[in-house]
């Protein structure tokens, strides 16, 4: 062809590796996440909090800082696993608004208008194109969660008078790991649900409420039959606990129950299970009618 | 080897039986895919692509096996849905850039030929509007757009005219045999409409009820038989009717001085005007026609051999 001539012609050039399609299905994703202002938006203020930090850890290791502000404690705040827990966490909230916003983003325009059978005639398997969009939302996730917390622990290694970094190394991983497990599973969560609400507001919704409504199930099994077990249906209780301990931080005292980290795992895993048969389910590029 | 080879392809979908014991081999330029609705056309163009799994036997595009290959397949294949399926929200030229990417084309070079592609299909002017903002037509040729980028050596067309309104239509029909014209790209064109077939299709597969009921080549089919003539006259017709048979025509009269003739090759129009005016017979209307596809498909529908594996026409 030629815009020109206007005459068909066929290709000739090169073909890309058949592993970079998914990474098509990544950018396309990503420019779709992104070209809204609310991504923007929610994105800014998923930062404002490192910010803060960044400025409390400045503090926290610059006494000439402290006395330009007139501080009179000689440590503003303590920079241990507990505070990075709480970036931590505050950022994991954050990621749970943004990937309520952008997970449907990803996968309801497809589905609106059936573009399924086109994108799937195409070399890419359904895996690969779950992949594809998975990468898109763990990326942008990555970037308001363990990216700042890291780049924090960075600052507060650089900017510590005493050696610090070798001898907490452990809050680094236990951050990364803790964020990681928690970005694969809001990605994961997040295009599931989306895929099967094909209005993105109520996508947006479900996300949240995949989130809240088991853990209230789970506290009215726990109040009832007073048994710790019903905490296993609280997402957030399980991620916090799990956070705690990934990072080393002590145990809080106000917390009457507990659970192994065993059965926190094994039910990370189930709800995982579950997305992908729901991503099994739906994404497919026609709707077999049985019978 | 052909295009497309089915071996006993039988397809299932629960215990209904959509597919059942194809075999053939198809190729032609521009294969037509008839047959009536539940046909099994689309659940086997589905099954080329990989959609569906075959439970019993196979089929090969390309000598690639559908199942085993298919992701090889599918690069080498642009595919036009028979529904509406598109990204709404992208812009034309950003959907089928889209598309020529997944297909394997760099982003420099699917953008170029996204351009080209969509100024081809005539829809360059709207390149830079939203789909959802399309026309159907439009999405009918935004489709067409991204099967085309690629520049696949199968182009697969399932229902392209569908919902086309007559203008829309003849681009179509006028595009599709442009394409085959070019030579570089192989068509499988599934539709209902006889007429769209026959003007686009050099072979031609008929479904029934998940059979084939015939396999054939049009033209082929079309130079094995005769050509028939149909006249109206006003006159004396009977006498006329005996002239006619003496040059070695097949006749045969109906009421309203209506006849039709099966002439031999040796025998041309003007020999029929000749005698009509030596016996003073007015010839009123004179057409001339051969088998249609449509006569192929009835033939086929009725066919009770049709429920063979193979059969010909």
């Amino acid at each position: 062809m030629s815009v020109y001539k206007h005459n068909y012609r066929a290709y000739a050039g090169k073909i890309t590796p058949a592993w970079t399609r998914v990474l098509v299905l990544a950018k396309y994703g990503f420019a779709e996440a992104w070209s809204s202002k609310i991504t923007v938006g929610l994105f800014t203020l998923c930062l404002l909090p490192p910010i803060v930090f960044l400025f409390g850890i400045y503090l926290a290791n610059n006494p000439l800082a402290r006395a330009l502000i007139g501080s009179r404690e000689s440590r503003v705040m303590v920079v241990d696993a507990r505070l990075f827990l709480v970036i931590l966490q505050i950022q994991s909230w954050f990621a749970l608004a943004l990937s309520s916003w952008i997970a449907p983003r990803l996968i309801t325009f497809d589905l609106a208008d059936n573009a399924l059978p086109i994108l799937l005639s195409h070399p890419i398997s359904r895996f690969g194109y779950v992949f594809g969009k998975s990468i898109a939302l763990f990326t942008s996730l990555s970037v308001v969660t363990w990216v700042p917390g890291l780049l924090l622990f960075t600052y507060q290694s650089y900017s510590s008078p005493i050696p610090w970094a070798a001898a907490n190394l452990h809050i680094a991983t236990g951050l990364l790991a803790g964020a990681v497990i928690w970005v694969a599973l809001l990605s994961i969560l997040g295009l599931a649900l989306s895929s099967w609400v094909k209005w993105r507001v109520v996508a947006t919704g479900a996300i949240f409420a995949a989130v809240f409504v088991p853990a209230g199930v789970g506290a009215i099994v726990t109040g009832v039959l007073r048994t710790k077990w019903g905490f296993l249906l609280n997402i957030p209780f399980m991620m916090s606990l799990l956070w705690r301990r990934l990072l080393g931080a002590p145990e809080s005292a106000t917390v009457r129950y507990s659970l192994p980290t065993g059965a926190i795992a094994v039910m990370l895993v189930l709800a995982c299970f579950i997305c992908a048969a729901m991503l099994n389910a739906r994404i497919r590029a026609r709707e077999v009618v049985r019978g | 080897m052909g295009i497309i080879d089915l071996n006993g392809l039988e397809v299932r979908f629960g215990n209904r039986v959509v597919l059942d014991g194809l075999t053939g081999e198809l190729q032609g330029q521009a294969i037509g895919l008839l047959g009536p609705n539940g046909a099994g056309k689309s659940t086997l163009i589905n099954t080329l692509l990989g959609f569906h799994v075959p439970s019993r036997g196979t089929a090969r595009v390309f000598g690639l096996d559908s199942q085993r290959d298919r992701a090889q397949i599918r690069g080498g294949i642009g595919y036009m849905p028979e529904n509406d399926s598109f990204i709404g929200n992208m812009s034309g030229v950003r959907f089928v850039r889209y598309m020529a990417e997944l297909a394997g084309l760099p982003a420099a070079e699917a953008l170029e030929r996204a351009h080209e592609a969509l100024f081809y299909v005539g829809l360059g002017e709207v390149r830079y509007r939203k789909v959802n903002s399309y026309s159907l037509g439009m999405k009918q040729l935004i489709k067409l757009a991204q099967a085309l980028a690629h520049g696949p050596r199968l182009l697969i067309l399932d229902e392209p005219t569908n919902g086309l309104d007559p203008i829309a239509r003849q681009r179509m029909i006028h595009l599709i045999k442009e394409i085959r014209k070019e030579g570089s790209v192989r068509l499988l064109i599934s539709s209902h409409l006889l007429h769209d077939i026959d003007e686009t299709c050099d072979e031609v597969l008929i479904l029934k009820s998940g059979r084939i009921a015939a396999l054939c080549n049009i033209e082929e089919e079309r130079r094995s038989n005769r050509s028939f003539i149909e006249l109206e006259t006003v006159g004396a017709t009977e006498r006329f009717s005996v002239s006619i048979r003496g040059l070695g025509c097949e006749c045969a009269c109906f009421p309203g001085g209506r006849i039709k003739l099966v002439i031999p090759d040796n025998i041309e129009a003007r020999d029929l005007y000749v005698i009509a005016s030596e016996q003073g017979v007015q010839i009123r209307r004179m057409n001339r026609r051969r088998d249609s596809l449509e006569d192929i498909f009835l033939r086929a529908m009725d066919n009770e051999a049709g429920r063979a594996d193979h059969v010909s026409l």
